[in-house]
């Protein structure tokens, strides 16, 4: 199907950008349109304008802070993330999550900032940027402020974006520890039936020292699985037993059923998915 | 209506556009640039495959209006001069790497540039790659074979 007719501006700066969301009724911003554009032509969403945030160079930017802060602009493409030398040396587990979203061509339009606000609860980045503690950063015509990915995400396709705000930036500190980011579908550029996400670090005698787990499509939103990271803390590989905790972990968490996948199914990949991914993981020394 | 510009194969166009015009309509029913093909319309089958500064994109999932001032290249660019193959066409004309052609602008466009930016991909890398391209006829064996042609192709024509 076609989109139907909207209004179509091109600002050039964040500023004109943001006077325009506060001013224009019913506008949307586009960034690459990868999520987008298949929303608008099923016509799901019919906005009245939209607002093209492709043509602003200040969106595009990848820095690095006193060696450690990763900011990422919007605008920034998954072939980038994929590929930037700054990007793959602070954040190497990003990179790795970039290389599961879609195909080559899609990699080269879709950004990291549209995949982040359209909040599909199977989206690549989400379980990832939760492990690594991500924040975004919102503007609008009266300030700033950064949340959280959880505080951000607030269920399937629905994030904490208020009218007149734009998200403009994704900080990560710089995270270099073991890691793992595992995808299952059904085909590879098919939406994730479940994703993990993790990172660790394990000492000399092989006791696991830090820990984050996170996973995705399984929930409405990427879940960080803090009990399963208690439990793991502090041990050492050979003094747990997986099979049992992960089965403990996520024997709670009522999970999504659609076509792709039951809640039990999805629960059986799953639990799969985090014996071996994590199991390999605190094994790994540095 | 909205005025668009853009540069294609090295010319400059310029055309009137809806801002709900996908990039694919713009370049075949504006333009009259026919050689790039609609397949499924949905960001999936890869036959719409164009280079955006020499990096593919699926100009089905494209508004025109996104791209004002690109530099893009379509399978009428390929040819070195007219009536000439390029290596990618020669290799997948040696290969018979096609049955319909109808996904063939998709593979070609995807060709360029994997040649140009991994110069030595393994079949597997080469399959792994062109996973958002669909073809319905060959099953893939023969796309690959003239892939890996078109690389050994590249290779010695940079030496």
């Amino acid at each position: 199907m076609y989109p139907a007719n909207f209004e179509y501006v091109r600002p050039k700066t964040v500023k004109e950008a943001l006077s325009l969301i506060s001013s224009m009724e019913g506008s949307r911003i586009i960034a690459g349109g990868q999520s987008l554009l298949p929303i608008l032509k099923l016509r799901l969403f019919e906005p009245a304008s939209l607002i093209d945030i492709g043509f602003i160079p200040e969106l595009k930017q990848i820095k690095v802070e006193d060696k450690h802060t990763v900011r990422i602009g919007a605008m920034v493409r998954h072939h980038e993330i994929l590929d930037n030398a700054l990007i793959r040396g602070n954040l190497p587990m990003l990179s790795s999550t970039a290389e599961n979203v879609a195909d080559v061509q899609i990699r080269n339009r879709g950004t990291i900032g549209g995949s982040i606000c359209e909040a599909d609860p199977a989206a690549d980045y989400l379980p990832t940027l939760m492990a690594l503690d991500a924040k975004v950063h919102l503007k609008s015509d009266n300030g700033e402020r950064s949340l959280s990915i959880e505080e951000f995400i607030k269920g399937p396709f629905e994030t904490d974006i208020q009218d007149g705000e734009m998200l403009t930036e994704v900080e990560i500190e710089r995270n270099t520890e073991n890691f793992v980011v595992e995808k299952y579908a059904r085909r590879k550029a098919d939406f994730a039936v479940a994703s993990v996400a993790a990172l660790a670090r394990v000492a000399k005698e092989g006791r696991v020292e830090y820990i984050r787990i996170a996973t995705g499509a399984t929930t409405e939103g990427p879940k960080r699985l803090k009990d399963l990271e208690n439990s793991i803390r502090g041990k050492t590989s050979h003094q747990l037993d997986l099979g049992e905790i992960v089965g403990k972990a996520i024997s709670s968490i009522g999970m999504i059923s659609d076509l792709h996948g039951s809640s039990e199914y999805r629960k059986y990949v799953l639990r799969g998915m985090l014996i071996r991914t994590v199991g390999n993981l605190i094994k790994m020394e540095r | 209506m909205v005025t668009v510009s853009m540069k294609i194969n090295g010319k400059n166009y310029s055309g009137e556009a809806e801002p709900r015009t996908l990039l694919v309509h713009f370049i075949r029913d504006t333009l009259r640039l026919k050689g790039t093909h609609i397949g499924c319309d949905t960001g999936h089958c890869g036959a719409c495959t164009i280079l955006w500064n020499g990096e593919p994109v699926k100009s089905c999932q494209i508004l025109a209006v996104q791209a004002e001032g690109a530099d893009l290249t379509t399978v009428e660019g390929l040819e070195p001069e007219e009536g000439k193959y390029s290596i990618e066409q020669e290799s997948f004309r040696e290969h018979f790497a096609m049955q319909c052609g109808y996904c063939t602008p998709g593979f070609l466009m995807m060709t360029r540039y994997l040649i140009r930016n991994n110069p030595e991909m393994t079949r597997e890398e080469i399959r792994e790659k062109l996973h958002g391209n669909y073809c319905m006829c060959t099953g893939y064996q023969q796309i690959v074979d003239a892939v890996q042609d078109a690389q050994k192709k590249f290779l010695i024509s940079k030496k």
